[in-house]
């Protein structure tokens, strides 16, 4: 019996050292928390990767890192991020075939977002089948929306056209009397989404569309398209495109005198880039916005990080500051939940809210509140791009008619 | 009608000229050199990257940049043609050997090109405004920028045909296009002409780049898409031969204009129709042997 004994406590004497010896190994190995990232650094989508998100998270790492890190009470001490980034190549395949490696060989500790919306749509069932959270960035839809439901580890931090975008651009069209619009749309998922949503919205506020054109993603010349929308005199001009298009519209319009009395185009017009090429010229262009640095002290420390004694080029008035207040409501979520078990992190982000950059941050069915945006429609006025709608958040009052723009040359 | 005629002719035209300029730029490195440079795309992207940057940087007019960028350009063209090319030539038992050498060896190239632009200039959009104002022609209104370009296009290309039609070198080069054994044999400097025609190659591309940047925006990824354009334009031409790319491009400028016309969204696919029309009914194209 004595033995017996013994040889019990033996037996949970070693069993009680290995467990303190396994948690004690782990508290010292885990040394910090590696995110993984399937981005595009080459092919076409660097462009917006390049200028959107790499910019938001490469300020934000290093400002968390300069402070020790996330905090994580399993472990009791604070862990800086490292970043683990393959190029995707801009390539869907590849992105597809670079997150499950992320996930199933790298076994990176948390997973962040490829670029762009059929991007999102191919990489949030996988992030959700290995039950890792998917905070995304560039991207948005109204179909996700759809799919958000069956998707519980994905949190989609960007506006986008029926979110809430558009309702406020028709709104605040019709209460200037904006009566006519001419649609030109980029032949993609997203041109499609945005003049369909716009389809919708327009005729609630009395404006009739009398043209609607698409074009290819690479189309060069545009003035067939521009010279349509100037002979329908139409009083509102969308350009629901991505700069490739929105900066030749912008140049066609400009050069045939095309000045309808609002021009939107997006995305595009939001970025510090599309000002610096035009300068002046584009004084009343309005596009599509989230915050202004005028906003709030946190909105101004916030352009103050990202801009900085940078070059204008590099801002994004509309991306942004949503990409930095989801990185800030992760975080706080990571801390909230003292672990860096998914399931327990992902259950925090579904139901509280936390406080970012724009203010109580919260998701909703997997999206960010459209309460929690500081702004929807931007109009470049005097050289800042300032918030327009909805009125609540306004930064400046919306000119309509736009000023013309600026006198051509004499002509032949 | 008639202004809707000239929208469409003078559109073609313009977009035409550019691709002309490209063309001839691949048909030197092509017809006659018989690298088919995937990269050449690549330096279209360098011309244009050096002229944006001179304008915005340093405020160098854009059209004075073209004559900087030509000679930096031709450099690069010939010693790579010098160095890899040549290497590869030497080692290679047979002209086909060589093409499909050389073609593997630009696509090295494009990669490298590409990446390291990417890392010098970024991958985002570049763009700036210049001579952005509207000119009526016949009551129909064009960008000046737009036209100046065609000028241009036209002026390099009628200047480098000059060139080729007149002097000495020009006629070695046209010999080394024809047969280069022959031409060897009479005298001519084979590896010199072949160095010297993928320098005036990058040139051209060069040249158009920096075209291209005044009317458009430009990426660091943007070469692939004009390279398979002036594939098309040199097929549609005839190989070798610079006047069938001069009217290819030009032609598929004013085919792109009306399609464009008609649905935007069509305008490339009847580039690859008429590719493909080319390739079973006149496979030599327009002015090939």
């Amino acid at each position: 019996m004595k033995n017996k004994v013994l040889l019990g406590l033996l037996v949970v004497t070693v069993a009680v050292v290995f467990l303190v010896g396994v948690c004690a190994t782990n508290s010292l190995a885990k040394d910090k928390i590696v995110v993984g990232m399937a981005r595009p650094i080459s092919g076409w989508m660097a462009v917006i990767g390049d200028s959107a998100f790499r910019p938001v998270y490469e300020t934000w790492v290093k400002e968390v890192n300069a402070k020790g890190g996330i905090y994580v009470k399993e472990y009791g001490k604070k862990l800086p991020i490292e970043l683990l980034i393959y190029d995707d190549k801009s390539d869907v395949g590849t992105m597809t075939r670079l997150t499950e490696k992320l996930i199933v060989q790298d076994k990176v500790d948390f997973l962040w977002p490829a670029c762009g919306t059929a991007f999102v749509f191919a990489q949030a069932p996988i992030a959700n089948k290995h039950g890792y959270i998917l905070l995304t960035a560039e991207g948005g839809a109204t179909q996700v929306k759809e799919m958000l439901r069956s998707l519980p580890y994905v949190f989609v931090g960007l506006s986008f056209s029926d979110w809430y975008q558009l309702p406020v651009f028709a709104e605040l069209l019709g209460e200037k009397g904006a009566k006519t619009a001419y649609i030109m749309y980029v032949g993609d998922l997203f041109g499609i989404e945005y003049s369909g949503v716009a389809g919708i919205e327009f005729p609630k506020h009395g404006i009739d569309i009398v043209g609607i054109s698409s074009v290819p993603p690479g189309a060069k010349d545009l003035s067939p398209i521009i010279k349509k929308a100037k002979a329908s005199n139409a009083d509102v001009f969308c350009c629901f495109g991505y700069p490739d298009q929105v900066l030749p519209a912008t140049g066609t319009s400009i050069a045939l005198g095309f000045n309808p009395k609002a021009w939107i185009g997006g995305p595009g017009a939001n970025f510090g880039f599309y000002h610096t090429t035009f300068g002046p010229a584009v004084e009343g262009v309005m596009g599509f916005t989230s915050f202004s640095p005028k906003q709030s002290a946190a909105a101004k420390e916030l352009a103050d990080k990202l801009y900085a004694g940078k070059p204008e080029e590099i801002q994004d008035f509309w991306g942004h500051p949503l990409y930095w207040a989801s990185l800030e409501f992760w975080k706080q979520a990571i801390e909230k939940a003292g672990t860096l078990d998914q399931k327990v992190i992902r259950d925090i982000m579904a139901t509280q809210k936390f406080k970012t950059v724009l203010g109580p941050t919260w998701f909703e069915n997997g999206l960010m509140a459209k309460e929690c945006h500081t702004g929807e429609i931007g109009q470049w006025q005097k050289g800042m791009f300032e918030v327009v709608g909805p009125k609540k958040h306004a930064t400046a009052k919306f000119v309509y008619p736009k000023p013309p723009w600026p006198k051509p040359k004499p002509k032949k | 009608m008639i202004v809707t005629f000239l929208d469409i002719v003078i559109a073609g035209l313009l977009m035409g000229g550019i691709y002309a300029l490209i063309a001839v730029g691949l048909s030197l490195q092509y017809g006659v050199a018989r690298v088919l440079n995937i990269s050449h795309g690549e330096f279209i992207m360098i011309g244009a990257f050096g002229t944006w940057m001179l304008y915005k940087m340093v405020g160098i007019n854009p059209l004075i940049t073209l004559a900087m960028c030509g000679p930096v350009l031709f450099l690069i063209g010939f010693f790579l043609h010098k160095t890899l090319f040549r290497s590869l030539l030497a080692s290679s038992a047979s002209a086909d050997i060589f093409e499909a050498k050389s073609m593997l060896a630009s696509f090295g190239l494009l990669f490298i090109i590409q990446n390291i632009a990417i890392l010098t200039w970024g991958a985002d959009i570049k763009s700036y405004s210049y001579l952005n104002y509207g000119v009526n022609l016949g009551g129909a209104l064009f960008a000046a920028n737009r036209l100046v370009t065609l000028l241009f296009a036209v002026v390099i290309s009628t200047a480098f045909y000059l060139f080729l039609a007149f002097t000495r070198l020009g006629k070695g080069i046209r010999a080394a296009a024809q047969d280069p054994r022959t031409a060897g044999l009479m005298g001519v400097n084979i590896n010199q002409v072949l160095a010297l025609c993928f320098g005036f190659g990058a040139v051209m591309a060069g040249l158009a780049g920096g075209l291209l940047s005044m009317c458009y925006p430009i990426t660091t990824t943007m070469g692939m898409e004009y390279t398979i354009i002036a594939i098309i334009v040199v097929v549609l031409g005839g190989l070798g031969s610079i006047v069938g790319s001069f009217i290819g491009g030009f032609l598929l400028g004013i085919i792109g204009s009306i399609v464009t016309y008609i649905e935007p969204g069509l305008a490339m696919v009847s580039y690859y129709v008429i590719f493909i029309v080319l390739l079973l009914a006149k496979p030599t194209g327009i002015l090939g042997k």
